[in-house]
């Protein structure tokens, strides 16, 4: 790693920037203003969460908090958890640990800072990842290697059986720092009698581990308060589900990201709430004007991104539906599969409910609900087996309407370009025009953002879209 | 000893054809954590199934994406060719991502070549870890696919017959091991290239015929006088998964070492430990088979795999380690790194090596690679020896 890159703590740098974006929309607009003739290296990102209005401020405060409570958390005597995004954080609030989500942190850098995350990237293959596992976790990990954030205390990782990249980030870190480490073990099915055991069994694992290496016992009435949080906030995420299904839809392409970002820093927790009702009025605003949620108005064309979104600077990917008029009706982040959602109604077995009834009842919960999160939900087992990805596709770019399908993920991402290629073959042979994106989500080197952007240009031409 | 490398280096040969003459079906397998006792006890001939032979890759890179180990693409590649006409019946199971996903790229390729979908095509799900549930997860798996072999081939699979077939695979087990002993004399009498033949060909043989060379092969090597480790290094060679024969050779032709234990997927990590011949015999195939943390894939268990490969270093008296990983294998390669980091830690030379799989196209750099350890091996020996000797002569000074 570069000396100068290791003049600085990076989870500080990070919560220091973020928490001084969070205050530049407090001043007045002609202050605001000013202010980014100062940053003007973080102009481009801060004016895009900005002028999102106040979802995009409460997501700028949402990310700040999310370092605050990290930079925080050996202070106030809690302990730190590295995670993956598709680990419900719910039962980490409720024991009091800290989650880092690497997957996330990877995400925010690389949208933030210019130079990306691609440092602490490589300082991971300097101390021994393979160059070809998956940037989503090397980025934030390579920091965390070098010394250069918080420590962490335990590793929980959830995604051995479905990932094999990132539960192997996660081992590895284990190993490299010496620090306790569980798996959540996920079989290649879902929603059978079978499957939903082992997925309790797992979790219970799961508690009892974090309890020996904490210190704390799960606090049941804390776990029932967080659980009501989600239900709360699952009722308005399916609104905004049920509102991307409009034509137009109300919903921005930026609310995508916040949802799924929101959900995976702070389900169950207020922060989270409080950006959901202000996306929820927003949308619901424009919905009620009739009009789109896109900046120009017109919606010419409806994309459902299969796999994940783009994250690298300035959200630029967000910028480039914005000028084309293409609306994101989500991707496999966004969906969350409760139970009072639309699209689950054609895939029985695969949505979650929540009763906080009995201790028993919230185990089962939050295990079947963590089961169902993005990836561990519908990568598991073979594509085109009940439940899994192509249903799941070709269910979610039904009902949402969508006029073509796009696969984005990195190339670390060993699982799904094992199957990427049948996969976009089946889903044109049910009438979507479908364009595999060979670049990575987080490292705009292994393909420029102007290229991908080129080949996107490319796909909705050749195919009539745009 | 022809036998083995006839197996070990053709996917198709002589025992396969008169098994299939005998009109008794072939199954073929990915990973070693599916139990081939099963497949024996049924009658039907369990196949590791292999990449070798591959000549070109037009099949696997139209299903797989290219980021993907070419070991199942290889595979691939020799199904979509008809090289595995020979083949019943075909078990996937998730090994890794790359080789799980072999199941719906295989599926896929048969919609557009007739033929290639062995009519039995069953995914195995192996989990991840082999605590509690973990095992009896497994445990089910395994009677489920006795459940689907007795249904489709019409057979019947009693647990006298499994017992059966464990104590058969047992015996190779035990000569193996015979065999591994004789790997750990200062005098090595055998090659690493010969042995880890003999180890292949005991997933694509016919198990009584297997037994019954190997048998002999081992009397005639506990015989052998000549060494062959003489003036050479000893090196143990660990990581990605392997069936290429001359990986072997290609570092014994060297002249400069000689191949003294592996860990291996295909090799004796797992063929070398029997089985319980007692009490219920799925639950003792499960134990071995999931209970054993040889692979990565079974996510923090790295402290057994290393001390493991401790002993088998010490065990092998192995001078240095040769770590390969197939690109894009992720769990081998972050494996590697940290086996590198703690066994040159206690002074055993290591060299980290990323290499394709298959048709060896990266011959030269390798064997670049190879003779530049065998020097850094040889000259840290000399500097050794030299301050043994400086230390010594200080003492009688």
């Amino acid at each position: 790693m570069r000396p100068e890159i290791k003049e600085y703590n990076y989870d500080w740098l990070m919560g220091k920037t973020l928490k001084a974006a969070a205050h530049v929309p407090m001043g007045t607009k002609k202050e605001t203003e000013l202010t980014y003739r100062y940053i003007p290296y973080y102009k481009n990102i801060a004016k895009t969460f900005i002028d999102a209005g106040d979802p995009g401020v409460q997501a700028l405060k949402m990310m700040s908090r999310y370092y605050e409570n990290i930079l925080t958390a050996k202070e106030q005597g809690k302990k730190i958890c590295a995670t993956t995004f598709c680990n419900s954080p719910v039962i980490l609030y409720a024991m009091d640990i800290v989650p880092v989500t690497f997957e996330m942190l990877t995400a925010i850098g690389a949208m933030i800072w210019k130079r990306g995350m691609f440092d602490y990237m490589d300082f991971c293959c300097e101390v021994g990842m393979p160059e070809t596992s998956c940037s989503s976790q090397r980025g934030a990990l390579g920091a965390i290697l070098g010394g250069l954030s918080e420590k962490i205390d335990l590793v929980i990782c959830d995604t051995p059986g479905v990932c094999d990249t990132n539960a192997n980030a996660f081992a590895f870190a284990s190993e490299y720092l010496n620090k306790p480490f569980f798996q959540l073990n996920y079989p290649s099915s879902i929603g059978d009698d079978r499957s939903q055991k082992y997925h309790i069994d797992d979790y219970k694992e799961m508690i009892k581990f974090a309890e020996q290496h904490t210190g704390k016992k799960l606090d049941y009435d804390r776990l029932a308060e967080a659980l009501a949080e989600v239900d709360k906030q699952d009722a308005m995420i399916a609104d905004l589900e049920d509102m991307l299904m409009l034509k137009p839809t109300p919903v921005p392409p930026m609310f995508n990201l916040v949802l799924y970002a929101g959900r995976f820093c702070f389900s169950g927790r207020r922060e989270y709430t409080e950006l959901l009702e202000s996306m929820v009025k927003s949308a619901k605003a424009n919905a009620a004007a009739g009009i789109s949620g896109l900046k120009n108005g017109e919606e010419k064309l409806r994309m459902f991104m299969c796999y994940i979104d783009h994250y690298t600077l300035d959200v630029n990917f967000n910028h480039f539906l914005e000028d084309r008029g293409i609306a994101h009706v989500g991707s496999i982040l966004t969906r969350n599969f409760r139970d009072n959602n639309k699209y689950v109604e054609d895939m029985p077995g695969s949505a979650y409910g929540i009763d906080t009834s009995s201790p028993d009842a919230m185990l089962d919960t939050i295990a079947q609900m963590n089961a169902r999160l993005p990836m561990v939900r519908s990568i598991r087992g073979p594509y085109d087996k009940k439940g899994m990805w192509l249903e799941e596709s070709l269910v979610c770019a039904k009902m949402y309407d969508a006029d073509c399908v796009v696969y984005n993920g990195t190339p670390g991402c060993r699982n799904t370009w094992g199957m990427v290629k049948p996969f976009a073959r089946d889903m044109e042979k049910h009438g979507y025009p479908t364009h595999i994106m060979y670049d990575d989500a987080f490292d705009d080197r292994v393909e420029s953002w102007e290229a991908t952007r080129e080949r996107l240009d490319e796909f909705f031409k050749i195919r009539g879209l745009l | 000893m022809n036998v083995f490398h006839d197996a070990a280096n053709q996917v198709e040969f002589d025992s396969i054809t008169q098994w299939k003459k005998e009109g008794k079906p072939v199954v073929g397998y990915t990973c070693s954590y599916a139990p081939a006792e099963i497949f024996h006890a049924a009658d039907i001939l369990p196949y590791r199934l292999r990449g070798i032979e591959t000549d070109g890759m037009e099949v696997g890179d139209t299903y797989f994406g290219p980021f993907i180990c070419s070991f199942p693409k290889c595979i691939l590649q020799l199904a979509g060719k008809g090289k595995f006409s020979f083949l019943d019946g075909a078990i996937i199971t998730p090994g890794c991502d790359g080789m799980r996903r072999l199941d719906e790229c295989w599926r896929k390729a048969g919609e557009d070549i007739n033929g290639i979908v062995p009519d039995y095509f069953y995914y195995f799900d192996v989990p991840h870890k082999s605590e509690n549930h973990g095992m009896a997860w497994y445990v089910e798996e395994i009677k489920e696919l006795i459940r689907s072999i007795e249904s489709h081939f019409k057979v019947k699979i009693t647990n006298d017959k499994i017992s059966a077939a464990i104590s058969e695979f047992n015996k190779g087990r035990r000569l193996l091991a015979e065999i591994e002993n004789l790997r750990t004399r200062d005098d090595v009498v055998v090659s690493g290239t010969d042995v880890f033949a003999a180890t292949v060909a005991g997933t694509v043989m016919p198990r009584d015929e297997y037994t019954k060379e190997l048998k002999k092969w081992a009397t005639a090597l506990k015989k052998r006088k000549t060494s062959l480790s003489k003036d050479k290094h000893r090196v143990m060679l660990v990581g990605s998964i392997s069936d290429e024969i001359d990986l072997f050779e290609l570092i014994e032709n060297t002249g400069k070492a000689i191949i003294v234990g592996e860990n291996l997927c295909f090799g004796i990590r797992y063929e070398g430990n029997e089985i319980k011949e007692d009490g219920d015999p799925v639950a003792a195939l499960a134990e071995h088979y999931l209970g054993a943390s040889v692979c990565p894939r079974m996510y923090g268990k790295y402290k057994e795999r290393l001390a493991m490969l401790k002993e088998r270093i010490v065990r092998s008296q192995a001078q240095g380690v040769i770590m390969q990983n197939i690109r894009f294998c992720d769990l081998h390669g972050a494996e590697n790194a940290l086996f590198e980091r703690d066994l040159e830690a206690m002074g055993i030379p290591c060299l980290r090596i990323e290499r394709e799989y298959g048709p060896h196209i990266d011959i030269g750099r390798m064997k670049m690679r190879i003779n530049a350890f065998l020097e850094r091996m040889e000259s840290s020996e000399k500097r050794a020896a030299a301050s043994a000797m400086s230390a010594e002569v200080s003492v009688s000074a």
